[in-house]
Order: C-alpha cells, then sequence, then structure tokens
C-alpha cells in the first residue's frame, strides 16, 4: 500500500512536470519578468508535490496546478514585492471611428505589440485570457480563479474586448 | 437577445459549444445587429492573433532539470521514517551508492566526495518539501545558534547572522549521513539556501572552499576546523559564493 502510493506520487509528481512550460508561460505573464517566473513555477511545483494527495484522480492537472501557480501568486508573491495591479479593470471606452478598421488592424499586428497589450491588462483579465488559451473548461477557469461559472463567460468577453481596444487603438492604453 | 448576452456568447457561438436554441438566437441576433457583427469579425480575429502571434515562453531546461530534482525527492520514504532509524538508512545509502552498477560513476568522480554533494542536494531538497522546515524561526543568529544546544553533539560556528541581501530565516536540526546536522536556512530574494554544518570527521569534506553543480544546483563546500560546511540553492553561482564569504567573515 505505502509502495503503491509512492508510486503513485512519484508519477503524478512526473506528469506535473509535463505542464512546466504551461506554467511558466502564466507565470511569465504574470510576473512580467523571467526570474520571479521561474521562482512562482518552482514554488508552484514543491507546493504542489506536498499537496499532492489532495488532487482527485481523473480531473485537470493542469488546472490544478494552474490555481497552485495563481494562489501562490496573489498569496506570495505579490505580496512580498507589493507589486500593484498592473491596468486595473478592464473597462472599454467606445472608440467608434476605430471600429471600421479593428479587423484590419488585427491581423497585422505583431506579436510583441500582443505580448505588450497583454500586460497592461489586470491580473484577472491576462490569467483568464491565458487560461482560455489553454484550453481550460469555464469550470475549470471558475476553478482557478475561486468565481462562479456563470461569471468567467462575462469576465473573458470583457477581458479579450479590452485587449481588442488596447491592440487597435494604442494611443488609449 | 441583448447585446450584451451575445457578445459574452460569441466565443462559444464561434467554438460551437452553444445548445442549439442560444446558437440559434446568437446567429439570428448578430443577423440584424451590424455592431455585433463586427465584434464577432473582430473577435475571429484576435483569436488568430492570440493563439498564433502571442510569444510563448517555455520553461528553461535548468527550472525544468530543477523540477525534476524536487520531484525526485519527494517520495517521502526518507522524510516520513522516525529519527532513530537515519544511521541504518544512511548507512543502507552508502552501501547503495557504492554497488557495482554506479561503479563506472564512482572511478570518474571521488566516491566520497560525491556522497557528500549528493547528500547536500538531497538534504535541500528535504527542506525544501518540508512541511515545516524549520524548527526555530529566525529573529538573528543569537536566537538560533543557541536553540542547537543540547540537540546536536557539536556547535555549529557560524558567525554571519543574515542581513538584508541574505536574511537569515531559522534553523533546524537534520541528518547528513550518518550524523546530525545543524541546518540554517537563509534566502536570496526567493530562492532559499539551505547551509548543513555537520562534524567533518571521517568525510572527505575540503579544507578549501569548492564549488560544484548537481541536479541543477549550486553547492559550495569547506571546512572549518572540525567542521564542515555545505551551502546549497539554486541561485547563481556568484551569489552563493558571496554568501559563503561572507559566512566566512571575509569581505564583500
Amino acid at each position: 500500500m505505502a509502495a503503491e502510493t509512492r508510486w503513485d506520487v512519484a508519477a503524478l509528481g512526473q506528469q506535473a512536470l509535463a505542464y512546466a512550460d504551461t506554467l511558466h508561460n502564466l507565470a511569465r505573464y504574470l510576473t512580467g519578468n523571467p526570474p520571479d517566473a521561474e521562482d512562482l513555477v518552482q514554488e508552484t511545483y514543491a507546493r504542489a508535490l506536498r499537496s499532492l494527495h489532495q488532487f482527485t484522480p481523473g480531473t485537470n492537472l493542469k488546472a490544478w496546478l494552474c490555481r497552485i501557480l495563481r494562489n501562490t501568486f496573489v498569496s506570495e508573491y505579490r505580496r512580498r514585492r507589493g507589486s500593484p495591479v498592473i491596468g486595473g479593470l478592464d473597462t472599454v471606452v467606445p472608440v467608434p471611428d476605430v471600429a471600421a478598421r479593428e479587423v484590419d488592424r488585427l491581423a497585422k499586428i505583431a506579436a510583441e505589440e500582443i505580448e505588450a497589450a497583454l500586460m497592461t491588462l489586470g491580473e484577472d483579465a491576462r490569467t483568464v485570457i491565458l487560461l482560455d488559451l489553454e484550453g481550460l473548461s469555464e469550470v475549470e477557469v471558475a476553478d482557478v480563479l475561486g468565481c462562479a461559472v456563470g461569471t468567467v463567460k462575462s469576465r473573458l468577453s470583457r477581458a479579450r474586448a479590452a485587449l481588442r481596444q488596447r491592440l487597435t487603438s494604442p494611443t488609449e492604453r | 437577445m441583448n447585446c450584451a448576452d451575445a457578445r459574452d456568447s460569441i466565443l462559444a457561438h464561434q467554438r460551437g459549444t452553444l445548445t442549439a436554441g442560444d446558437e440559434a438566437a446568437v446567429r439570428d441576433h448578430l443577423a440584424t445587429c451590424p455592431e455585433c457583427a463586427r465584434v464577432d469579425a473582430a473577435e475571429r480575429a484576435l483569436g488568430e492573433a492570440l493563439e498564433h502571434r502571442l510569444p510563448q515562453h517555455p520553461a528553461s531546461v535548468a527550472l525544468k532539470r530543477r523540477l525534476a530534482a524536487l520531484g525526485a525527492a519527494s517520495v517521502p520514504a526518507r522524510r516520513a521514517r522516525p529519527r532513530w532509524l537515519a544511521p541504518a538508512f544512511a548507512a543502507a545509502a552508502v552501501v547503495l551508492v557504492t554497488a557495482p552498477l554506479l561503479y563506472q560513476q564512482l572511478v570518474l568522480v571521488p566516491r566520497e566526495r560525491t556522497l557528500v554533494l549528493t547528500e547536500a542536494v538531497n538534504d535541500h531538497l528535504r527542506v525544501l518539501l518540508s512541511q515545516r522546515p524549520l524548527e526555530v524561526e529566525s529573529g538573528g543568529i543569537h536566537q538560533v545558534k543557541p536553540w542547537f544546544a543540547g540537540r546536536l553533539d557539536f556547535a555549529p560556528v557560524v558567525n554571519f547572522g543574515g542581513d538584508t541581501d541574505f536574511p537569515l530565516r531559522g534553523g533546524a536540526v537534520g541528518y547528513f549521513l550518518d550524523r546530525r546536522a545543524a541546518v540554517f536556512l537563509f534566502t536570496r530574494r526567493l530562492h532559499p539556501i539551505s547551509l548543513f554544518v555537520v562534524r567533518a570527521d571521517g568525510l572527505p569534506w575540503p579544507s578549501r572552499r569548492t564549488e560544484a553543480t548537481t541536479r541543477g544546483f549550486n553547492v559550495i563546500t569547506w571546512r572549518g576546523g572540525e567542521l564542515g560546511y555545505a551551502l546549497v540553492s539554486d541561485v547563481d553561482v556568484s551569489e552563493l559564493r558571496t554568501l559563503a564569504a561572507k559566512l566566512a567573515g571575509e569581505p564583500v
């Protein structure tokens, strides 16, 4: 029994390694710099290993790890560093004169512009966009963010609208 | 369906995850609302930009190696065993390491030196993974050092009590191979740094400061009188070197 449990923990720890890239990408967009992102991932992994017995087999390991990463970021990193929430609320100000050019502009946007615009959003907005890109379901995103499932859809919609606006009217940032 | 509801459902509409009823309602709305139709088109363009052009930041090989080392040390056998069994397990570890299967590795590097480095990294990982790595929280070196009295068969000589660059978090008693060790935990930014102080008799502790890298961790070992010192962390070796110099009382 003990040996089996030990093997399970080791196997689960090994599976968790497969999500190192996902976790690091999320950490990089949350912290905004490589050294802090690596610290955050390492702390996330250490916490996950300590809590593997709490993981429910059959559920999404990636979503579980993302939740630990975000909680670690909120509880440890942000508090220690005292870093402000960048971007604040993800409000969208109507800019009718640029509306017609929006699709053209988005089709030509450069990679670094997308990254820069994403970093101007608030943490929750960045997180919901990235988790959605990772293919997490609304239920899983809600679990990571600690909000109601019904809230995820509107948060994602607002976050993407705010991102579109920053990309298509960069002077408004 | 109003515009707000339609826009919240546009992504699900594009991904084909709406129910038949909701899908029909969104389609009807988009057909009659130019502004929401524009948002629909812009959302498609944004989706394409995010999925194909948003820079990705994968974990470095060095980070993955450190995570793997954490995982390898997470098997709870050693942490969970009673302390009085530690010498027996350490002896068993020595036997295992000297087994023929590891012969090739042992001829490349001195066996005992490898043992010391491996044990230093393993003990550092156990500190990281411990639920309660510290048995005494630091209120300064003058609070931590006296705490070891009566818990060790030697007095750890550590004259650096931490500073703003390398704050001392506290201490604990651990095992290093077959003997007790004083464990001091410093930090550098968010990186934990373990200092192990043990009796050096019978172990090939280098008299001069010696640097090594094992499983992604930097290790600096040196000897001070009868005591052996091992400093372990994933911080850059230059930063670990600075702490080693401070511990030795050298000007930095």
